[in-house]
């Protein structure tokens, strides 16, 4: 069994996602009596792989989830699976496989191309870093979600402006049911993402103050592009609470939710390409900051 | 001979004759017990609805056959007092395979006036229980039904023939205000006019949950007449523009020969609906509704034609999924056919494997007598290794003729199976 664990790899369940995403795809070109099954176990089956693959790292090497950008990326990846799963065995005829499991291949290729070296951390700073990783997390998945559902949006009302009948095999959720996901998840992302900045603010503070890990610079691109990101998910809140009581109030929302997505996903781009200072290691010894090893160390002895 | 059908449906009679012909549930009763008292022995079920009118009669194939189709003819017009020459021309008959084929497209709706429609399965549920309590009903007739069943179910989940909505009011409610709106318990419903099409309108927003309808009508008799009978409550036509403000889902369905809503008129209700969305159906012919409106932000409006061309759209779909479904009632009745010819080997099988059986406990018996010495355990091993010797002997004829009665009643085989084997009658 061990060996079975410890054998899963990103590709085993990256592999069937791929295939479930594929399978949503068919539903475009034909009817198929079995392929909802198909899809309900490939997703099955990638999920429980993902999290086997996730509770190995955690349990056998030095790699906790949210530890590293790498891990940080899979857990992503893995909520929105979840979500996906969750909503298709929900609405088996909503089509959303073909919305988030993009998302969530994009998000195991970003993890595939990040580091999987661990953010330094101490004692002092771990729960300060653990709450910056959670709120980002959650203003990812919140982001994602409320993209899909302003996408089904967009294309629900345009079906009905087109006096379109559903059709069997691709039936989207109403109106009223996407306009509210929208509405709830841009409020969710920008107070998360909100949350996520300002306690990364301090436990950068933290470092600083106590000497602890090398402090990332506020002009690291890091920090202008959560900036940016904070700045463009409070607006989009407020300005979908404005628009709220206009007739075109949910259009503007679902356009709203699928720029943030944008916005998040060059932000992502930038932060796997960029060259950043963000979760580095110690660039020196940090006696410049008046501060060794041994301090470290004191800090972390019961 | 051991199936015959005689029947007619919207296609083949007028509605004059058919309404005549038509049998209510006591009528069908009485018809099923004169069937039982006139023809002894053979099995009969009578379906009839506001469409067709048919009658199916079997018998098993030793006790004879079943009434011939013109028979059965001069029987239903004897029932209801019709002239049976009225009847002739108008309906018609089948025999054995075709019965069986007929049958399972009408339960499974391919025969329908609306194709696919799902009514018909409880119809022809309700046909086979009024034959079990007239006792009518037999073992072929019951199988026969029972495959019926079958075979609708299959064809209902195996393709989407009878999915897609095709009436007007049932488009508009399922495929339109339902893609606007998740809930209607929480919706005001505004009837405009109180007209037939209204009401039927209105029956598929209850089913959906809707409670709050409002109907108002230039003739405000009509409108609580109708409120009373739908259980809503009656307006006054003075307050349109205050109840379009109010209302989520408007149905309109007036005679008026110019719009009831014009965009003027809608631009001052706009201001008051605080962007909340509206679905309007449009179900008048004129319009009561600017088809502006409809492309106003917020306003979902849907005219009869729109709502028409959605329902022709959608018996094209049911259409496209005839070739499937009809796959299905083939596979349906060839395996049914090939079951009723494989039973009736059924007896000449038995007598076969009657007669090896006799022959083999003769010959071991005499096998026992001569070796006294055996006990009980190889007595037992013996016997056994008789039985399986049979099996595997009979085993080749019998497997000839379940495949020979795939293609049908295996009678030369039957035949050469008596001769060879010396079996009697």
């Amino acid at each position: 069994m061990i060996e079975f664990v410890s054998g899963i790899s990103v590709v085993c369940f990256a592999a069937s996602y791929a295939v479930a995403l594929a399978c949503e795809a068919s539903r475009l070109l034909f009817r198929s009596g079995v392929r909802g099954a198909a899809m309900i176990a490939f997703g099955v089956a990638g999920l429980v792989a993902h999290t086997l693959f996730l509770a190995w790292r955690a349990t056998h090497e030095p790699a906790v989830p949210l530890s590293s950008a790498f891990d940080w990326y899979l857990l992503a990846a893995w909520l929105l699976a979840g979500g996906y799963l969750w909503l298709t065995i929900a609405n088996p005829r909503t089509p959303v496989g073909l919305f988030m499991l993009p998302v969530v291949l994009g998000l195991i290729g970003a993890a595939q191309v990040s580091s999987r070296t661990p953010f330094p951390q101490s004692p002092a700073t771990q729960i300060w870093g653990a709450i910056h990783g959670i709120f980002n997390l959650a203003a990812s998945v919140a982001v994602a979600i409320g993209a899909l559902a302003g996408a089904l949006w967009l294309i629900q009302a345009g079906r009905l402006a087109r006096k379109q009948p559903p059709l069997r095999s691709f039936r989207l959720p109403s109106l009223e049911r996407l306009a509210h996901a929208t509405d709830r998840t841009l409020m969710i992302a920008a107070w998360t993402a909100a949350a996520g900045f300002l306690s990364g603010i301090v436990l950068n503070a933290v470092n600083r103050q106590r000497g602890l890990l090398e402090t990332v610079p506020w002009t690291d691109p890091v920090v202008l592009r959560m900036a940016a990101l904070v700045a463009w998910l409070v607006t989009a809140a407020v300005a979908a609470r404005v628009t709220r009581r206009s007739a075109d109030g949910p259009r503007s929302a679902a356009w709203l939710s699928l720029v943030s997505f944008a916005v998040l996903t060059a932000s992502i781009l930038w932060g796997v390409f960029g060259t950043t200072r963000h979760g580095a290691p110690p660039v020196q010894p940090v006696v410049s900051h008046a501060v060794d090893q041994q301090a470290i160390d004191r800090e972390a002895a019961p | 001979m051991t199936l015959a059908f005689v029947g007619g449906t919207h296609r083949t009679v007028p509605l004059a004759l058919r309404e005549r012909l038509a049998f209510s549930a006591e009528q069908a009763a009485e018809a099923l017990t004169r069937f039982r008292e006139r023809f002894p022995g053979r099995e009969g079920v009578l379906l009839s609805t506001c469409n067709r009118v048919e009658f199916y009669a079997a018998c098993a194939e030793a006790d004879g056959p079943p009434p011939p189709p013109d028979q059965l003819v001069s029987f239903l017009a004897e029932c209801r007092g019709i002239d049976a020459s009225l009847l002739t021309p108008v309906l018609a008959g089948d025999r054995d395979e075709a019965v069986v084929r007929h049958l399972f497209s009408v339960a499974a709706g391919l025969d329908s006036m609306v194709l696919g429609e799902p009514q018909i399965v409880a119809q022809v549920k309700q046909a086979w229980s009024l034959a079990q309590e007239s006792r009518t009903s037999g073992p072929l007739t019951g199988e026969m039904f029972q495959a019926a069943l079958r075979t609708a179910k299959r064809v209902a989940t195996e393709t989407a023939i009878g999915r897609e909505r095709l009436s007007i009011p049932s488009v508009a409610v399922a495929d339109f205000a339902s893609g606007v709106f998740e809930r209607f318990d929480d919706k005001r419903v505004l009837l405009i006019g109180a007209g037939k099409m209204a009401a039927e309108t209105l029956r598929y927003l209850r089913v959906a949950g809707a409670r709050d309808v409002l109907i108002v009508n230039r003739t405000a008799g009509r409108a609580g007449d109708l409120a009373a009978r739908l259980g809503a409550r009656a307006g006054r036509f003075e307050n349109l523009s205050a109840e379009l403000a109010a209302a989520d889902l408007v149905v309109s369905t007036t005679g008026a020969t110019a719009p009831v809503v014009s965009l003027e008129l809608f631009a001052e209700v706009e201001l008051r609906r605080a962007g909340r969305p509206l679905v309007v159906l449009d179900l008048a012919v004129p319009r009561d509704f600017d088809p502006r409106i409809g492309q106003r932000p917020g306003v979902w409006l849907y005219s009869v034609d729109d709502l028409a061309a959605a329902c022709a759209a959608n018996r094209k779909s049911r259409q496209r999924e005839l070739p499937a479904a009809l796959t299905i009632i083939d596979e349906e009745t060839q395996r049914f056919m090939g079951d009723l010819h494989h039973r009736s080997t059924a007896p000449v099988i038995e007598r076969l494997r009657a007669g090896w059986s006799e022959t083999g406990d003769a010959e071991l018996d005499r096998l026992f007598r001569r070796l006294p010495g055996l006990d009980d355990a190889s007595r037992a091993e013996i016997r056994q290794s008789f039985d399986r010797y049979a099996a595997k002997l009979l085993h080749p004829p019998l497997a000839s003729l379940r495949s020979e009665s795939r293609a049908g009643s295996p009678h030369g085989l039957l035949d050469a199976l008596k001769r060879l084997f010396d079996l009697k009658d």
